[in-house]
């Protein structure tokens, strides 16, 4: 029904529009997909003129419009180079569900990287102090994998590890 | 790339905009906005030949909803073309506009933006923006820290806080002179330190007080032709140029210059601009957030360091002050998404032809400058000008 | 080549979103009518000469204000158009094959669509009078009106 407004009824209609959706991953993040399905291993790709990475890999170098050829491997592991902490949670659309507030989402660089190419997940952690630029961070990989952002459960913090940097922040 | 011929925006007309319009449906509110505006220009809808219509895709998941429009925005038997590039699609259907008038191959075209934000579902229409391969379900949009630290990170907290409070009761100030804006909360200035602590964080230091407003709203603008101009005895704000940047290289996060700077760098250049804070006299700025709008004042006026904070420490930017910054309150106060960035580019022509009302800002306008600001961090500004440019200026395309 | 093909492929998703659409104070009245009263209701442009159904708050084509230019039209009319509807997709009103008919009310200048209820597809012609039958349980949607069956 609707509310009344000046004695008049307003008719709203509502509805809760589902619409099933297929992606084409493409060879390109299909492989670095297909990798952290089955390996564990996150792949970059590389240009082979500027020799920069790009994760998640793309064909095309950003900056050189090349195609960019060459794959590299790089270690769950890197360095928090800056972290947002979310206080308020919108529902995912895909599974209707809410994060708990707050959470952090942080870009890592992971050790080798060359060039820009920050990777950006969820941290996991407690204490919220315990969060700064140059915390060194490793993956943590869901046992349920299926070529997806969710098969990386999120970053931890490496317990004990120098603050690179020694940033205040 | 030159015009063929001078446009001017002769007349605009916006709905109220609210979160509470459950009595008109979507081609109704557009409706509202229209009729405004053909009065506004002193013209009738046989005078239009064409309709450019444009909304945040997918906001309200419905598909092609100009092909539902077509009921109440006047486009029944005229050209009629769809436009939509996220939140900037306002600012780019003004660039169209001033495109499609310029070339000859329309005489008055009617650009018409909005939103209807209580119908649909924001964060599905974000998240929908977002690679479906990777990190959709990370995608948070709009809501971000990162933009306040910077400012905290440059300026120290205490400082950066009560800028960020300051801008936002400035806009507030200037929101309660507009009859159309939505949220007016008598903010007060002696409060600034209290409110800002009150308000609950969305992400980092970001608070609710901070951010735009999900709203609903539609807003219509004529443009024409200098020859139209001249048989109308119009009262013009003529366009003078437009830039759009969209850079990969903002994108990848922190490492490159905002693309706003890019755009002020670019456009000024190009219109002969050295000094935008002196030789422009009003900005209608697309401010998702105080933090941003601190951020990008400086990033628009070619300035450095302090000197923009201080601009809003001073009053500079108030209503009364020597660069006001968005007399109308802004998106922070208003923010129909597929509207907004149209209604920076009609209020900074409001300004120029003399027609805000009650939020005038106090000195005279010759030159106005309007941005738009869309998700993948990109701008879109436009110049506008009292005085018709010289015929066959350089302008981008 | 093949290596690569072979590592590309398809991710599912899937968005379910709660959505809210307004009729307006002019829509509302024609449904609210369908709904309790069992009318239909149009507006009349007087300068264009158009009764549109359904209604709505300004004429698309010279702009004047109808809101308070109700007409009430027939529930009964001629069938304009139709087509047959063979696929099963989500979201229909019911289940194919079944046919979706363009019906000019007695009075209106516009057709509306909705279902026709005639056995067999092949008995649709165009020309043919039909009638609305009103549904039983009240409904907030054009299927207020159930479907429309030859007269």
């Amino acid at each position: 029904m609707g509310k009344e407004k000046e004695g008049r009824e307003l008719i709203v209609s509502r509805q809760i529009l589902s619409i099933p959706q297929h992606f084409s991953t493409g060879p390109v993040m299909g492989r670095f997909l297909a990798e952290l399905r089955d390996n564990k291993r996150i792949m970059a790709n590389k240009c082979p003129k500027c020799g920069r990475h790009q994760l998640p890999p793309r064909e095309v170098c950003a900056i050189c419009h090349v195609e960019a050829t060459g794959w590299d491997e790089l270690p769950p592991v890197g360095t928090i180079r800056d972290f947002d902490v979310i206080y308020y949670a919108s529902p995912d659309p895909l599974t209707g569900e809410t994060r708990q507030v707050p959470y952090v989402l942080c870009w890592v660089d992971l050790d080798g990287t060359q060039g820009d190419a920050p990777f950006w997940h969820l941290l996991d952690v407690d204490d919220l102090t315990k969060v700064r630029r140059g915390v060194r961070v490793r993956v943590v990989f869901a046992d349920d994998r299926r070529g997806a952002t969710e098969d990386i459960r999120h970053f931890e913090i490496i317990p004990d590890e120098p603050i690179e940097g020694g940033d205040a922040r | 790339m030159t015009k063929n011929r001078n446009v001017a925006i002769i007349g605009s007309g916006m709905s109220r905009f609210s979160s509470h319009r459950e009595e008109v449906n979507q081609p109704e509110m557009i409706h509202e906005a229209v009729v405004e505006a053909l009065q506004d220009a002193g013209v009738m809808l046989d005078d239009i030949d064409c309709v450019l219509h444009g909304n945040m895709e997918l906001f309200e998941m419905v598909h092609q909803p100009d092909m539902w429009h077509v009921i109440g925005d006047g486009v029944w038997g005229k050209s009629g073309i769809r436009l939509t590039t996220g939140g900037t699609t306002g600012a780019t259907l003004a660039c169209a506009a001033d495109n499609l008038v310029a070339s000859g191959l329309h005489d008055a075209v009617l650009a018409i933006g909005f939103e209807k934000l209580q119908e649909g579902h924001t964060t599905g229409g974000i998240t929908n923006m977002a690679d479906p391969l990777w990190g959709r379900s990370l995608q948070t949009g709009a809501l971000t820290g990162t933009g306040a630290q910077k400012i905290i990170d440059e300026f120290g907290v205490e400082r950066a806080r009560w800028a960020a409070m300051k801008y936002r009761t400035i806009m507030d100030e200037h929101a309660m002179r507009n009859p159309k804006a939505h949220r007016r909360l008598r903010l007060e200035r002696r409060y600034i330190k209290e409110t800002a602590e009150n308000s609950p964080p969305l992400a980092g230091e970001l608070r609710m007080i901070h951010m735009c407003s999900q709203s609903d709203g539609a807003c219509a603008v004529v443009f024409a032709s200098e020859e139209k101009v001249r048989q109308w005895k119009a009262n013009p704000a003529w366009i003078v140029d437009h830039e759009t940047v969209h850079r990969e290289e903002t994108m990848i996060f922190g490492s490159q210059k905002n693309t706003q700077r890019v755009a002020a760098e670019r456009l000024f250049k190009r219109t002969g601009i050295s000094n935008p804070r002196q030789e422009i006299d009003v900005l209608e700025m697309y401010d998702p957030s105080a933090w941003w709008g601190l951020d990008w004042l400086r990033d628009f006026l070619l300035l450095s360091g302090d000197e923009a904070i201080k601009m809003v420490e001073n009053d500079e930017i108030a209503i009364d002050g020597a660069f006001p910054v968005n007399p109308s309150g802004g998106v922070i106060a208003s923010n129909p998404i597929g509207a907004t960035a149209l209604v920076r580019v009609a209020e900074a022509a409001m300004q120029i032809r003399g027609t805000a009302g009650d939020h005038q800002v106090a000195k005279p306008v010759r030159r106005a400058l309007a941005s738009g600001f869309g998700g993948s961090l990109w701008t879109v500004l436009m110049l506008l000008s009292k005085e018709k440019p010289e015929q066959g200026a350089e302008t981008h395309g | 080549m093949k290596e690569e093909k072979e590592c590309a492929f398809v991710i599912e998703g899937k968005m379910a979103l709660p959505y809210q659409y307004y009729a307006g104070a002019i829509g509302s009245q024609f449904i609210v009518a369908l709904r309790d009263d069992k009318r239909i209701l149009g507006v009349r442009c007087e300068k264009c000469r158009k009764t549109f159904v359904p209604p709505r708050q300004s004429c698309e084509r010279c702009f004047s204000s109808l809101t308070d230019h109700w007409v009430e039209v027939g529930s009964s009319g001629v069938l304009t158009g139709f087509t047959v509807i063979r696929y099963a997709e989500p979201y229909q009103p019911k289940e194919p094959p079944y046919v979706l008919a363009l019906i000019k009310l007695d009075g209106a200048d516009t057709p509306i669509a909705h279902i026709l209820e005639c056995g067999d597809a092949r008995n649709a012609r165009i020309g043919m009078r039909v009638r609305a039958v009103f549904s039983e349980k009240p409904r907030d949607t054009i299927l207020a009106i159930s479907h429309f069956e030859e007269e």
